[in-house]
């Protein structure tokens, strides 16, 4: 669950996110929508904990995650838009380094770990090092890295930017039963038809505001336009 | 020509530079400015002082100055043909605008030729610069015009272009061979290690016995070899002869001119030719990711952790830390120039001309500082840089459930061990090859072991007070304004270190001098007990300032 109350982001007097507040229940695929600038990453990383709030609180499974830092990062699982990793490790070593820290059994890593990279077709590269993988290959790494944790609640920021048709197949079944296990996911896109096949609710942030948030039913309702959410989104951030 | 927009281009981005210069980078450009000069003078005077000594040996002494010139030009020719090998390899193939290049409408000779300006230029800077005090001092000595300098700088271009050209065509030719960027690492090793071999032959040459007539018993076989040329093959004796006859006056002078750039028309026009068909496919060869195949078992940090479950995370971010760090060519080719400076600090200190006790047990003290300063310069390549490093991939450890705390630690260990054993080693043997007495070595061992934890702190402590995590290579974080602070921090703490200590060590020299005097044990007490507390004071201090700044990072 991600609770978030007024949360509000200042670049020096550049007000980047305005006021915030939005609920994410257990087991939800929250769609966060807008236009480049709107503030959709400067938010994803205050719930993350790499970026502190001017104002505002977050929540995330009961715990504050300004105050209490530590305990709310062990229940996160955060994949920014820029899959940076490190190119001198192999992908079996980093995906083992971030098993580690986050106390699974090396036993349950070793499994999760050709189970996924068979998955995602990586299995014969696991061993060859992550400076030699593409953009879109590092990303499976990283969705990979953040399956295995079962976290409580998943931030993706624009998560199938770089990857193949068949993959984002594999990554939609793959979120779909985390959500049966009751994860909360909160994902950043600009592909409106995937966020209108997958997400439970979206939210539309334009200039830092939330203008528009809910299921998409409700926002046909607000708008009073019946058409696509493409339709929908083009004439809320006009 | 399109050759000429391609050297226009480097001339307008310099001149955009030039005027964007402001605020601390002008500043910083100045101290380096200043410290060059500086430096310079220092080499002026020095060689001055060569010169003139050389001049005044009865009968021999110009030819005296002209073998020694002959051996600077050898030595100078030699480096510049080393560094060129390394450096080829970046410009040539690793250059950020090689992929715009290419896929321009620009013939591949053309780009291969202004990729060998900037080796040339990048392998043989630091050397000329080394080179014109050598020259005016030469000139003063001789008593010789600017005419003689305005020959030096005609025939010098050729002679650098000559060097580096070695670099050029031996990159040219294994990354056609070999197209894999493991060539590039393994240029890279073997450069370093020929600089490091040079480095330390020619300290264990002992060049200043060469100098000293005394040394060869016959005098007629000195004059022979004084008189025989310098590896009459290389570029480095013409340049040699274009200077003598030029100083003579005799017209031979543009018959050596006219070799040098006759040759290196030569050599440049057939590398040119050649460059058609070998680099285009070097470019593209360069760019193979050598096949790597890591382990499969878990690391040794991995099975113990399982072992010490409550250093796990330690020994965890231990294992990241070393294979990242191992695993990067550049940081060997570092590692392997720090180990030819310790050879090369171990031996001149061990030939130091000292003649008493008393002396060298003094100069093993102050031997302290130069340590300190040593241990400064090491903790500012790799603590220093340590959190800058981690770049854009910072967000791994920044999003886990971590505190910065715990990453201090690591990096702490990682690279302060190695740094407090090397200034164990460069005090240790100093004390021991100089017969240093027990206080003394008492007393630099345990200030160096202290002073090389405090500075590893510092260094770790200002990286992440001012990081930089977008940078492209590390020597613009080493030259960054933080990097400026923590160096004058270091040096700071190490001059108020051997301050402190002076006193004690004084009042040793002086009850061994007087054996009525008293040497109070209180003061040598009082005194190690302040050098500690100000040494964690201020770690400390440091330390905590760059926690809490690196909390707060938003990457
Ligand atoms: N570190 C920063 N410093 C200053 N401004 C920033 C910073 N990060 C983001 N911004 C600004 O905040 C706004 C929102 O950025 P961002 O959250 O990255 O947008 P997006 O919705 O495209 O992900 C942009 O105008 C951007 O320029
Ligand atoms: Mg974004």
């Amino acid at each position: 669950m991600i609770e978030i109350k007024n949360l509000t982001k200042k670049f020096g007097s550049y007000c980047a996110v305005d006021n915030l507040s939005l609920l994410v229940k257990s087991g939800e695929i929250f769609g966060f929508l807008g236009p480049n600038g709107a503030g959709k990453t400067t938010t994803i990383k205050m719930i993350a904990g790499i970026m502190s709030p001017t104002s505002g609180n977050i929540i995330v499974d009961g715990v504050d995650v300004s105050k209490s830092a530590i305990e709310a990062k062990k229940k996160i699982a955060y994949i920014p838009d820029e899959p940076f990793v490190y190119p001198n490790l192999t992908a079996r070593e980093f995906l083992r380094f971030i098993g580690d820290i986050y106390d699974i059994p090396s036993k349950e890593q070793d499994e999760a770990i050709s189970f996924y990279l068979s998955r995602f077709d990586l299995l014969d590269k696991a061993d060859q090092l992550l400076g030699s993988f593409s953009h879109g290959m590092k990303q499976k790494v990283l969705i990979a890295s953040v399956l295995m944790r079962k976290p409580k609640v998943i931030l993706f920021d624009e998560p199938t930017v770089g990857l193949d048709p068949r993959s984002v197949k594999n990554f939609k079944d793959l979120i779909s039963t985390q959500t049966k296990a009751g994860v909360s996911i909160f994902m950043c896109t600009h592909i409106l038809e995937m966020a209108e096949k997958i997400c439970d609710k979206v939210g539309i942030i334009y200039n830092g505001k939330m203008i528009s948030c809910g299921p998409i039913d409700k926002l046909r309702k607000e708008s009073g336009n019946n058409g696509s959410l493409e339709d929908i989104f083009l004439e809320l951030t006009s | 020509m399109k050759v000429f927009f391609l050297f226009k281009r480097k001339i307008i981005s310099l001149f955009n530079s030039l005027s964007k210069i402001s605020g601390w980078k002008a500043l910083k450009n100045i101290i380096f400015l200043s410290a060059g000069l500086v430096l310079m003078s220092g080499l002026f005077f020095s060689f001055l002082r060569v010169l003139k000594y050389l001049r005044g040996v009865e009968l021999i002494g110009e030819i005296l100055i002209w073998k020694l010139t002959a051996m600077v030009f050898l030595m100078s020719f030699s480096m510049i043909m080393i560094s060129s090998v390394v450096i080829s390899m970046t410009t040539l193939y690793y250059s950020f605008d090689l992929g715009f290049l290419f896929s321009s409408p620009i013939d591949p000779k053309h780009i291969f030729i202004d990729k060998c300006v900037d080796t040339v230029f990048y392998s043989s800077w630091t050397l000329l610069a080394a080179m014109i005090p050598y020259v005016l001092a030469l000139m003063k000595t001789l008593g010789l015009g600017w005419i003689f300098f305005a020959g030096y700088i005609a025939a010098v271009f050729p002679f650098i272009s000559l060097a580096a050209i070695f670099g050029i065509a031996l990159s040219l030719v294994t990354m056609y061979f070999f197209p894999s960027s493991r060539t590039r690492d393994a240029t890279w090793i073997i450069g370093s290690l020929s600089v490091a071999f040079i480095y330390v032959a020619f300290r264990m040459a002992k060049p200043e016995h060469l100098l000293r007539p005394d040394s060869l018993e016959i005098v007629a076989r000195y004059v022979n070899y004084l008189q025989a040329p310098t590896a009459p093959y290389l570029p480095s004796w013409w340049l040699t002869k274009t200077m003598t006859t030029l100083s003579a006056g005799k017209l031979e002078f543009f018959g050596w001119l006219s070799l040098l750039y006759l040759v290196f028309f030569t050599f440049y026009f057939i590398l040119y030719k050649t460059s058609g068909k070998f680099y285009p496919s070097g470019v593209s060869g360069a760019q193979n990711i050598a096949r790597f195949k890591g382990p499969i078992t878990r690391s040794w940090e991995q099975n113990l952790a399982t072992k010490f479950p409550s250093l796990r995370h330690f020994l965890f971010l231990f294992g990241r830390e070393r294979k990242i760090f191992l695993r990067e060519v550049k940081h060997w080719s570092q590692i392997i120039l720090i180990i030819a400076l310790v050879f090369v600090y171990i031996f001149s200190v061990k030939n130091l001309p000292l003649d008493t006790a008393d002396m060298k047990s003094f100069i093993c003290f102050l031997n302290i500082g130069a340590a300190g300063f040593v241990v400064s310069a090491i903790a500012l390549r790799f603590l220093f840089t340590s959190i800058s490093l981690e770049g854009k991939s910072f967000w791994i450890i920044k999003s886990m459930p971590l505190g910065m705390n715990e990453i201090f630690y690591v990096k702490l260990i990682f690279y302060g061990v190695p740094t407090m054993i090397l200034s164990l080693i460069l005090t240790g043997f100093s004390d021991y090859l100089l017969g240093a007495d027990y206080f003394i070595s008492f007393i630099s061992i345990f200030s160096i072991t202290i002073m090389s934890l405090t500075i590893s702190v510092l260094g770790l402590s200002f990286g992440a007070i001012y990081p930089d995590f977008n940078v492209e290579n590390i020597h613009q974080v080493e030259s960054s304004y933080g990097g400026f602070i923590f160096m004058a921090f270091a040096m700071g703490y190490t001059a108020i270190s051997v301050a402190i200590l002076a006193g004690p060590v004084q009042m040793h020299f002086i009850s061994r001098f007087n054996p009525i005097y008293v040497f109070e044990k209180k003061w040598l007490y009082i005194s190690l007990l302040a050098f500690v507390i100000i040494s964690f004071i201020i770690s400390g201090l440091i330390c905590k300032t760059a926690l809490k700044k690196a909390e707060k990072y938003e990457i």
